[in-house]
Formats: C-alpha cells, sequence, structure tokens
C-alpha cells in the first residue's frame, strides 16, 4: 500500500495573531486545521506518517540549528503516525509565540527534507503542508526557484493557508479546505482481489478478477468492556456457564455438553464431526454461468446479500479482456442478464446470483448481485389499493401529489441542459461514522465533560435541501387541504400498560389530578366501611393502598399479600393479567416510596427478574421495561442500596443479555474475515 | 432458538419481537375432505386432489420447520368412515393430526398418505362415509380451545372439490354455517381451497357463507378459479400461510408534521442454517447458558454500572458510559423523512448494500394513509420517479437514505397476487461504502466477435423465476436432520439446483464455442492455466520475515504495528510472551500494544 509522508508546518509567528476585533487570528484558525486534519488521520488510522514543524517560536530546537541560521525553527514531533498525544499537544502545547521566522519556504524545504530522515521506512508520497498568513517576506521569484527544487526532490507542496491571504492565485480558499476537514476520513478499503474463471458450461471458460465494489462499510473496531474504575479490560471476565432447565438450575459442566438442532419440534442431537462429515461440500471458488435471462425478470427488489462485486477480465490478460468484453457487450445488446452460481471458496456457500454487463466510457465490467433462493422469500399477499373504493384517491388530491412531485424534485436541468443531482447520497459520509469519531476525539480531549452536541454541517447534510423546503410549501399544504389525516385512537393495542390504563404522560395534568382526587375519596371511603381486610384478587392494587392506609397489618404482611396475589395473576400467562400485575407492581412502587422502604420491593423485583426464563415471563418482563418500572433507587428512597444508574441499567441490561443469548450464526461467506486475516 | 425466531429480531429488532411475544404463536388447521371424490385420478393419471393436497400438506409442514417451527399445525379429515377425536364426540371426523409443532414423525405421517399407496392407507385407515362439516367444524373449534398456549393468528384451510358436502340437506347445510360463524366470532380465519370437479365449482352454493370475507373487500378471494394443478395450489396455500407481519410501524413525514403511517415488511430474508442448541450429554435435554460478567482479580460480579466501554484510537483507549454509547447512536426517533424525489434512472443497480423491504401503508395507526399513499404510488408510478427518503427504522439506530421505488399490483391469470401494491425501499450507499477501484485498461471485443457471443447467449436463455433455486446447504441440513431424526439409514438425496447442467450447456452450444474460442483466443491460450498458482508456491518457499525485538518496540511506539504481517505479528507476540487468543490482525495488533506500551 502506498504509503506517504507529510509535514506540517505552522507559522506560530507574531504575525499570526493580528485580527481584526471579533475576528479568529489566522494563529487559531491555523491550529483548528491541524486538529481536525490531524483527528481524520488518528480516526482513519492510516499509516500515513505526519511531523510538525513551527516557525516562529521563542525557542529553536531543529537539526540544522547553527549560530544565527535556522533559528525559531521547532520540530515539534518527527515523522511518526499521528496519535492522540499529539492532538492533545496540539490542544495544550501550542500557543502563538513572538517571533518571525525568515524565508519561510526555504527553510521548511530544507528542515523538512531532514526530518524526513528521521524515519526508517521508505516513503511512496512525500507532501509539505504551509500554514502561514503569508505575510512572511518571500519573493515570487525565491517562489519559483523553491517549487522547483521540490519538484526535484519529488515533495509536493501545498497550502493550507490562513484566511488573510491570497497573494498568489490558484490555491484552495480557506472555506473549502475547512470544510473537507470537518469530515473524518471516508473509510478507505484496499480492494482484494478474487481471481476466478467464468465458466460457460465445461468448455468455455474466461480468466476473470472480482472486486468488491459496494457494501456496507463497518468500522473495524468495536467496543470492548472495561472496569469503571480502572480502565482496565483486563479486569473484566466474561464466563458463560451452562445449566438444566430444572428447579435447581443445575450446573452442567462444558466437557457434557453437545450440541443439537431443531428438526421442528424435535431436537436432534448432533455432534459437530457428523455434521462436518454430512455437510454440503463443493468444488470451492467458482463464478459457473447456469443460463441468460431478459435483465427484466431479474426485479430490483429481489436483489439479496450486502454487496455488488464488479467482474473484470483477469490481470494483464488481454485475451480474457477480449472474451468479455464480448460477452459484456452481448448481454448489453440483447438486454440479458447472466444467472450464475457464485462460491467465493471452499468454505464458503455457494449463491446465484444475476451478472449485468455494465459499460461505462472508461471501463467495461460485469456487475454481481447475490439473488434469493426459495427459502428466503415470504409471500405475503397485500389487499388490493386500486380496487378499493375507501382507498382511491381524487383527481384533486392526485393533482396536489403531483405538484407535490414537481416541487420536490432533486434532479434539475441547469441552462445548458445538463442534469444537476442536489442530492447525492453516494457522497455523503456514513453520519455513524462521523458522529462517533466526534464524540471519541471529545471525550479523548477535554475527558470528564458531557459529550457534544452533532455538528451542525452532519446535522445539515440530513435533511431535505432548504431550496426544496422552500420550493414544496404550497404544494404541501394543498396536500393538507385535500386529505385528511387522523391518528386513530388505539383501543385495545397492547402497547404499553400506562395507554391502556389511560396513564399516558400526555394527559393533562388537571385531569390526572383530579383522578388522584376522585382515588383518595374512594380509598377513604373504603376505610371508613372497614370493608377491606386483606389483598382481594378483583382489584389488588386497591387494597393493598387501603390496607397500608389502615395500618391494621404490618406492611411486609400487606407486602407479602400483594405479592402472592402477583404470583398468581402472573401464572395465568396472559395479557389481561400481567395488566393487572403491573398496577400491582406499580403500587408496591409507590408505596414503598411513600413510605420510604425500598428493601422489600427491590429484592422482589429482583426475584422477579430472576425468574424470567424458567417462569417464562418475558412478556410481562417486557411491559415493565416498557413502562420503566424498575428498582427504587437511592435518590427515590434514602437508605436504598441501588444508585440511580442501578436502577436504571436494571432493566436496560435485560435486553442485551438476551440480545447476546441468541448470537446470529455467521454467515457462510467468510470473505469479509479472510479479507481482515490477510490486510 | 430456531430461526423462525431470530429473523425478526435481526430485521424487526424490539418492536417485532414484541409483538410475537405479546401475540402468541400462529397456527394453521388443515381440513381436507377425504371423500371418494377426492381420489379420483385426473386424466392421464394425473394425481388425485387428495393426491395434491397432502403434497401441498408436507411442503408446508417441510417448509414451516425451517421458517417457523413455532407454529402450530393440525391436519383434519372429514367424510370419513372412520372417526378419531377427543372422546370421539363426532362420528366421520378423523383428526390426524392435533395442534402440535409439525416433527420430523409428522412429516413421514403425510407422506405416507401419498401416492398409490397412500391412498390405499387413506381407504384403510380413514375410509369415505358420509360428511358434516358442521362436525368437523366444531371439532376443529375444539382443537382450538383445547390449547393451552396463546395463539394469534388462526387459521383453517378447507380442501375439497365438493360444493356441496352434504349434497342439499339444508339441516346439516345450516349446522356447518352456524359452526362455521362460531369459529369466525373466535377470530379464525377459514379459507377454501376447491379444487378442480368436472363441471367447475360454484362457491355461491354453499361455501360463500362458510368463508371469511376477504381483507380487501374486493372479492378478490372468491373470483378465484379452482385449483387444476399443483402449482397453482401451492401457490394458493403459499399465499395464505405465511402471516405477514410489519418489522416496524413507522409514519412517513412529507414535511411540516405531515404524516403517513406506514409498516414495513421483510419480503426476502437471508435464510441461514439454524444456530445449534446446547445439550445435556446424559439426557439429551436442552441447557441454558447464563453469562456473567465479573472482576477478574475479586471475582465478584460486576453490575452494569461497574464497568464501562472503551475504543483504542491513536495508541490512546477513551471510555464511554453504555447509555452514552447509545447516546451517540441516536440521530431521531424511528421514521421516514422525506427529502424529495428523482427520476428512475438514477437510482444505479450497484446501489445495493442490502436486501429491500416493502412499504405498506398503515390505515389502522392514521385514518387516510391508505389514500395518500395510494396518490403518492400512482403518481410516483406514472411519473417514473423515487422518492427519496431518510430512514430510522428502530430505536437508536442511525439513519440511512433510502428509495422508495414504486410498484404496481400484479395478478397471474389465477388471480393470485405476484407483486403487491406498495413502495419497494432500497436501502442507499453512504460515501464510505463504496470503493474505489483502479480499473484495468480493457480492450473491446469486435461486432464478429459480440455476435458470437450473442448466439450463445441465446442459445442459452432460461425463464428465471425468483423462486426457482433452493439452497443447497440448507436442505442438506435439513435432510441430514430429518434422517438422525427419523432413523433413516441415508438421508435423502439433495439436488444441487444451483449447479450448471454442464452437459445439457455442452450440447446445446455444440459447435459454437470452439467458434468463439477461434475468434477471442489465440491457438496456445490456456484460460485454465493460473499463473496465480506458480506465486503460490513462491510464497511458501519466501523464507519468514524476521524482525527484531527492537524493530517491534519501535513500531509499537510509532503506532506502525499495522505494517507487518500476520506471521510477523504472531512471532513478535510469541518472543514478548504476549497471550492472545485472537487471530485477526486487529487483535494481534492489540495484544502487542496492550502488553507493550505501558
Amino acid at each position: 500500500m502506498a504509503k506517504s509522508a507529510l509535514i506540517l508546518c505552522m507559522d506560530v509567528g507574531f504575525n499570526m495573531s493580528n485580527s481584526g476585533p471579533g475576528e479568529e487570528s489566522p494563529f487559531d484558525q491555523a491550529k483548528r486545521v491541524i486538529q481536525k486534519f490531524v483527528q481524520r488521520q488518528v480516526f482513519a488510522e492510516t499509516k500515513d506518517e505526519l511531523a510538525l514543524v513551527l516557525f516562529g517560536t521563542d525557542s529553536t530546537k531543529n537539526p540544522l540549528d547553527n549560530d544565527d541560521q535556522y533559528q525559531n525553527i521547532t520540530v515539534h514531533r518527527n515523522l511518526m503516525v499521528p496519535d492522540f498525544k499529539l492532538l492533545e499537544e496540539i490542544e495544550n502545547q501550542i500557543h502563538p509565540e513572538s517571533q518571525q521566522a525568515d524565508c519561510i519556504f526555504d527553510i521548511a524545504l530544507n528542515v523538512c527534507v531532514l526530518v524526513e530522515n528521521t524515519t526508517i521506512h521508505k516513503l511512496d508520497r512525500r507532501n509539505i503542508v504551509l500554514l502561514t498568513d503569508l505575510n512572511s517576506p518571500v519573493s515570487s521569484d525565491n517562489l519559483d526557484v523553491i517549487i522547483e527544487n521540490l519538484k526535484q526532490a519529488d515533495i509536493t507542496l501545498q497550502f493550507l493557508p490562513g484566511q488573510k491571504r491570497p497573494r498568489t492565485e490558484g490555491r484552495p480558499g480557506h472555506g473549502e479546505a475547512h470544510h473537507q476537514l470537518c469530515m473524518f476520513k471516508r473509510i478507505e478499503r484496499r480492494p482484494m482481489a478474487w481471481p476466478c474463471q467464468l465458466t460457460i458450461g465445461s468448455a468455455l471458460s474466461i480468466r476473470i478478477v472480482g472486486y468488491k465494489a459496494v457494501t456496507e462499510e463497518k468500522l473495524k473496531k468495536s467496543w470492548k468492556t472495561v472496569d469503571a474504575q480502572t480502565n482496565q479490560k483486563d479486569d473484566v471476565k466474561r464466563e458463560t456457564v451452562y445449566c438444566l432447565d430444572d428447579d435447581n438450575e443445575t450446573e452442567v459442566q462444558k466437557e457434557d455438553i453437545i450440541q443439537g438442532f431443531r428438526y421442528g419440534s424435535d431436537i436432534v442431537p448432533f455432534s459437530k464431526v457428523d455434521q462436518e462429515q454430512m455437510k454440503y461440500t463443493h468444488d470451492g471458488k467458482c463464478f459457473a454461468v447456469l443460463g441468460f435471462t431478459k435483465q427484466s425478470s431479474v426485479q430490483r427488489h429481489r436483489f439479496m446479500g450486502t454487496q455488488v462485486i464488479k467482474i473484470f477480465p483477469g490481470k494483464d490478460d488481454e485475451h480474457a479482456a477480449v472474451a468479455l468484453s464480448a460477452l459484456i457487450q452481448a448481454l448489453h445488446e440483447l438486454q440479458m442478464v447472466a444467472i450464475v452460481r457464485y462460491a467465493y471458496d471452499r468454505r464458503s456457500n455457494p449463491q446465484v446470483g444475476a451478472a449485468f454487463p455494465c459499460i461505462k466510457q472508461d471501463h467495461e465490467c460485469l456487475m454481481y448481485v447475490q439473488l434469493p433462493f426459495m427459502e428466503d422469500l415470504r409471500h405475503f399477499t397485500f389487499p388490493s389499493l386500486e380496487n378499493n373504493s375507501k382507498f382511491t384517491p381524487s383527481d384533486e388530491q392526485l393533482s396536489a401529489v403531483d405538484s407535490l412531485i414537481d416541487s420536490m424534485m432533486l434532479v434539475e436541468e441547469d441552462e445548458d441542459g445538463k442534469q444537476k443531482d442536489i442530492f447525492k447520497v453516494h457522497d455523503i459520509p456514513n453520519p455513524a461514522f462521523q458522529r462517533l469519531f466526534q464524540c471519541l476525539h471529545h471525550r479523548a480531549v477535554n475527558p470528564g465533560t458531557p459529550l457534544p452536541a452533532m455538528e451542525s454541517w452532519l446535522k445539515a447534510t440530513l435533511e431535505c435541501p432548504e431550496v426544496i423546503r422552500e420550493r414544496c410549501q404550497s404544494a404541501l399544504g394543498e396536500i393538507k387541504n385535500k386529505f385528511t389525516l387522523t391518528q386513530v385512537e388505539k383501543k385495545k393495542k397492547l402497547k404499553t400498560s400506562a395507554q391502556i390504563f389511560g396513564k399516558d404522560s400526555d394527559e393533562p395534568e388537571a385531569k390526572k389530578a383530579k383522578e388522584d382526587e376522585a382515588d383518595e375519596e374512594f380509598n377513604l371511603a373504603d376505610i371508613a366501611e372497614g370493608s377491606v381486610t386483606s389483598v382481594g384478587s378483583v382489584d389488588p392494587a386497591r387494597d393493598f393502598r387501603t390496607l397500608i392506609r389502615q395500618k391494621t397489618l404490618t406492611f411486609e404482611e400487606v407486602c407479602k399479600q400483594l405479592t402472592h396475589r402477583i404470583e398468581q395473576l402472573l401464572g395465568n400467562k396472559s395479557t389481561d393479567y400481567y395488566m393487572k400485575s403491573i398496577t400491582c407492581v406499580e403500587a408496591f412502587r409507590e408505596q414503598s416510596v411513600k413510605l420510604g422502604n425500598a428493601d422489600l420491593y427491590n429484592s422482589y423485583l429482583q426475584l422477579l427478574k430472576s425468574s424470567i426464563p424458567t417462569q417464562g415471563l418475558e412478556s410481562f418482563w417486557e411491559l415493565l421495561v416498557q413502562d420503566g418500572v424498575t428498582l427504587i433507587s437511592e435518590d427515590e428512597v434514602e437508605g436504598s442500596t441501588v444508585t440511580r444508574n442501578e436502577a436504571r441499567q436494571f432493566l436496560v441490561t435485560e435486553r442485551i443479555e438476551e440480545a447476546a443469548a441468541h448470537p446470529a450464526e455467521d454467515p457462510g461467506d467468510v470473505d469479509d474475515l479472510v479479507r481482515i486475516v490477510l490486510l | 432458538e430456531g430461526y423462525g425466531e431470530q429473523l425478526p429480531l435481526k430485521l424487526g429488532g424490539a418492536t417485532c419481537v414484541r409483538e410475537e411475544r405479546l401475540t402468541g404463536r400462529d397456527s394453521l388447521v388443515f381440513l381436507v375432505d377425504a371423500s371418494k371424490e377426492m381420489f379420483i385420478k385426473g386424466e392421464d393419471g394425473a394425481p388425485s386432489n387428495f393426491d395434491m393436497t397432502m403434497q401441498v400438506v408436507r411442503t408446508v409442514y417441510t417448509s414451516k420447520i425451517i421458517s417457523s417451527h413455532r407454529d402450530l399445525i393440525a391436519l383434519v379429515f372429514y367424510g370419513t368412515e372412520h372417526s378419531k377425536n377427543p372422546n370421539d364426540t363426532f362420528k366421520h371426523v378423523y383428526v390426524y393430526h392435533d395442534l402440535d409443532e409439525p416433527g420430523a414423525k409428522r412429516v413421514q405421517d403425510v407422506d405416507a398418505l401419498r401416492g398409490e399407496k397412500g391412498a390405499k392407507l387413506a381407504a384403510e385407515t380413514l375410509g369415505c362415509g358420509p360428511s358434516s362439516l358442521g362436525d368437523a367444524l366444531w371439532c376443529c373449534a375444539n382443537l382450538y380451545s383445547d390449547i393451552k398456549l396463546r395463539l394469534s393468528h388462526k387459521r383453517l384451510m378447507i380442501f375439497t372439490c365438493r360444493e356441496q358436502p352434504h349434497g342439499g340437506d339444508n339441516v346439516k347445510d345450516r349446522q356447518a354455517r352456524t359452526k362455521a360463524s362460531d369459529l369466525k366470532e373466535t377470530g379464525v380465519v377459514i379459507d377454501l381451497i376447491h379444487l378442480m370437479k368436472p363441471g367447475g365449482f360454484d362457491v355461491s352454493l354453499f361455501f360463500r357463507d362458510i368463508v371469511s370475507p376477504p381483507e380487501d373487500e374486493s372479492e378478490l378471494g372468491l373470483q378465484l378459479e379452482p385449483c387444476e394443478k399443483l402449482d397453482d395450489l401451492q401457490k394458493r396455500v403459499r399465499a395464505k400461510e405465511q402471516k405477514k407481519r410489519a418489522t416496524a410501524r413507522i409514519n412517513l413525514c412529507l414535511g411540516d408534521g405531515l404524516n403517513v403511517a406506514v409498516g414495513l415488511y421483510a419480503t426476502a430474508v437471508t435464510a441461514r442454517k439454524p444456530p445449534p442448541v446446547k445439550l445435556y450429554r446424559e439426557s439429551n435435554e436442552a441447557v441454558r447458558s447464563k453469562t456473567r460478567t465479573f472482576h477478574t482479580q475479586t471475582g465478584s460480579l460486576l453490575l452494569p454500572s461497574e464497568i464501562k466501554k472503551a475504543q483504542t484510537y491513536g495508541k490512546k483507549q477513551i471510555e464511554m458510559e453504555k447509555d452514552e454509547v447509545d447516546f451517540i447512536k441516536k440521530f431521531d426517533d424511528p421514521g421516514l423523512v422525506l427529502m424529495g424525489f428523482k427520476p428512475m434512472e438514477k437510482l444505479k443497480l450497484h446501489h445495493h448494500i442490502k436486501p429491500s423491504v416493502f412499504l405498506y401503508p398503515e390505515e389502522g395507526e392514521i385514518k387516510g394513509s391508505a389514500c395518500l399513499f395510494s396518490a403518492l404510488l400512482k403518481k410516483c408510478s406514472e411519473k417514473n420517479v423515487y422518492a427519496l427518503c431518510r430512514c430510522i427504522a428502530r430505536r437508536n439506530n442511525p439513519p440511512r437514505f433510502v428509495a422508495l421505488v414504486p410498484q404496481n399490483e400484479e395478478v397471474d391469470d389465477a388471480k393470485v397476487q405476484i407483486n403487491p401494491p406498495g413502495f419497494n425501499v432500497i436501502y442507499l450507499p453512504y460515501a464510505d461504502d463504496v470503493r474505489t477501484l483502479d480499473l484495468p485498461r480493457c480492450t473491446s471485443a469486435s461486432q464478429e466477435q459480440v455476435d458470437k457471443m450473442k448466439d450463445i447467449v441465446t442459445k442459452l436463455r432460461f425463464k428465471y423465476k425468483s423462486d426457482a433455486f433452493e439452497n443447497p446447504v440448507i436442505q442438506k441440513h435439513y435432510r441430514n436432520l430429518e434422517a438422525l431424526a427419523l432413523d433413516m439409514m441415508a438421508p435423502e438425496e439433495v439436488e444441487d439446483l444451483i449447479m450448471p447442467k454442464v452437459e445439457q450447456i455442452d450440447r446445446r452450444l455444440g459447435s459454437l464455442v470452439d467458434e468463439f474460442k477461434n475468434l477471442v483466443y489465440p491457438a496456445n491460450y490456456n484460460p485454465e492455466s493460473k499463473p496465480a498458482a506458480k506465486r503460490k508456491t513462491g510464497a511458501e518457499k519466501k523464507p519468514k520475515v524476521e524482525v527484531s525485538m527492537d524493530q517491534i518496540k519501535v513500531h509499537v511506539q510509532n503506532g506502525t504495528l499495522g505494517k507487518l504481517t500476520v506471521p510477523v505479528l504472531k512471532e513478535a507476540c510469541k518472543q514478548f510472551g504476549v497471550r492472545t487468543t485472537g487471530t485477526k490482525k486487529q487483535e494481534l495488533i492489540d495484544a502487542l500494544m496492550d502488553q507493550l506500551s505501558s
């Protein structure tokens, strides 16, 4: 892979501190640009090396330092792969200084040639980037000489200049440079060649080479778990134990575990050895044509898999190029595609896919996309929209939609009749990566501070372009007038129990208060009659509250009665009973907080959680999670042993464990893995 | 868990799983007419209606085992001579399989009823007798009520070729209608799969009042012709047998608070071999796994609050709280947001990163959605444009841009829907997802060469159908399991449908291949020779690259370990005594960095 070296030369002399009132000084701008740039390099994990040389420093530290030459120049860092240490140094150690370095270009060149010698590696490309406001004296004659020298040394000179410039033409403006730098570098992967033969029958084969052209790129690194105190990964250990599904959860040793597979209701023991022996095997790497079919019979929405592979002729094989070109053009002219069997190698599962002809101005190739197997398809039937008079839009409605589409076209023709696409998705960097890097960088250089908001440029790229938004206003208004859209009130949809019981947070406060009042009165009436003596099954939560107010029984006793009822209700395994149980748990929580006694409730809820798998209470737990009914934290009741964070995590962790319990089997296609290993 | 559960989990995430949990199991009852008429063979020895039905039932059994083994299926015959049902309450109703998960044994049972032998067995065990559809439906109702599990979707399919099962007996007809409406009231959907009989099948004579009204009130269901071919029968059963479920229900925002409620449906999901189940050696019972996180030194369990998440970049480990990790992923609430429209030709073939999903309005969420959706669909299709949207399908998912491509409804000759009306959602690549390739210099073929290839292509034309290829890996896996489960001597052979039929191709092409080769390849050229093979042996002989410990240290300091190859890194780990379980390059680098940079 091409490795390059880059020397950042930053002018920190006094001239850089000059700025108009309210303006950012050239120094600050230059510093920001450098920071962004180094950040990009760090997160892209490039192997490119980088050095930083400061000009105009008060002190002098460079290999050419002698008497009066090369003064006020500091080699801050020799060529090496940039890291966070460098970022921290830039943040904290680089300040405007009071000297001025003369003949900056000339010096830069000489220093840089020397700095370059500090690396032990062979470099394919060398760059020098100069950040200065160019107020340092320089003559254009001199500049030409320097540029010539650089050319001879095979060094490229680039400017990332401050704002108060340019006296020379043809250099990138500051704004552009900065915008480019805002983004973290997009992920670049070296394409891995996949040499193979395209075969048609037994007698015709063409040497080809495939490259992954489009695929959903993932980050190489993932989150690791570390101890919160020491931040050490090694302090945390994960262990998986196995146990029988009996009351005692009897633990089973790993050696005593064999594997099996489900065949419908049967579980068939099937050892790894047997499986390996009996499994489907094939001859390995393959790109074999099964036949040809019309392009139109391969539907776009039936594309499967996660990648597009471009197929080129074998490397440096002119004959293969001609043969493949004949196939590509034949398919193109006939509007057909090849249906092929594709296998990456022996270890990966074979696929069926389509190879489309692709003819561009500068190249020809086949584009391979995976197609579905019969087992992948789900044949859902949906009610017709056209034949249903209720859903048929009127002509007026149709014309409103028509004008909306016209007003929101993202592709327009300019004066020259050229199409201009104002929203190219494939030019947008993956915002998830950008955001992650932004936050990681923030945490690294500003430890202990909350994570920042999303950067505004990133936010803007994800929004509908301003010009479209303005242009569609009237059409949108028209649609609002012509169509009636009403949110359907959910009657029986079991979304959250809160919704069912009308305790949605959207509910007006006044109404809630009123209900509370009613509740109060009702309970008072109960007490007066003395009708409640134990937690009954009809409305256990109400009885529970009443009994606690009556104080005739101890809190412990009432809680015991309530939990007993909850167990009974949960035994029914039905949503209605679950709902009832939730009101009980909520009442339990509410009264515990009121009385400042969290222990009974907390230990009960923990017990309940641990019994989920054995009792099959997953869906009940889901409801609790949705309603956010968690442990009582020390913030709510003094003396609770649970922190607020733990209380919050108590519900959250369940979901993670669940996800971990059903790991998705790694797809048979191992080429990604292979690629990483080979890299 | 089998993969029936896994699919929605992977696709729809939380929403879908919750839905499954809350709604319970799907169920399907096959109620099959076993009268004499069902056993009459077709012309030219074509299979009888009974035989066809059993083939379809078998297909459903095996496909359920693969795709949703937790669904419950029952097989009940009516019009039999013998009776078999709980307490034998009903005469002439034979419950062959009660409602349960399908397994290997059941597939075998159904197999036994197929073909010539099957007809014989049916005559012995079932026999033909008088029919009472009312009793049969009543019996099915009992099957449902005997189930302790919560059932979500309940479907009953009647297979018959008799338009009047009671021969005009009004009392029996009325009883059947009553029982049917009882069943429908409890949420059972009754379908009629009517089979061919001489003189056609008149649904209006009796069955119109038995079956459930079709979903869309367009009477699509009842206009169907009776099934004559196995293919049609398979298709029709398949279209009904899978309960469609949205993987997510979200709003499509056209702008300014104007929302259309839509559901996302996964219509194509890569089927995989299910993950193995762990069993206890002694008893073959499934074991549960519990994963615990604890402190290495103290051995105490770690609470979620006692751990953090970390990543290392630029030689620095950066820590975050777990909820901060979620916070970073969250961009917006789930939903589709319209950006604008583009002409269809702007959607390129290579804009593909994962299988598309299907979008259909959810009238039940926002009333009026179907109408606006329908207008949008119609106009997009007319103007040949697609809608570009930002899509967040689930909570804490980062956004993706998608193309909503209009799809008009399409039905085949038998009026079975092939393509439903709605939008296909195509996921679009970001800049990161498109790789820069060095384009090789290409030599173009001459028209003569192209024409010869056109002859070849034309000779090998076939009609592609997306459901024509079975996955040999999965089929083989299940054949193996089947053989083990049923103690068969050897698994049934699987035909690898994605293997090129080389002989057939060669025969069809004949001399064309040589003619083409003469046009493009020189005489001594052999495309099979692999220049790569040479290189390979060269690589093997290459002496191992030695890197000194000092050099490694320099690399660690400069963060340039990445320049070294995996074997060198492995060797370095050995030299420095760094223990690592990882084999990936990054893991080796991390291990070395951890050890040596501190």
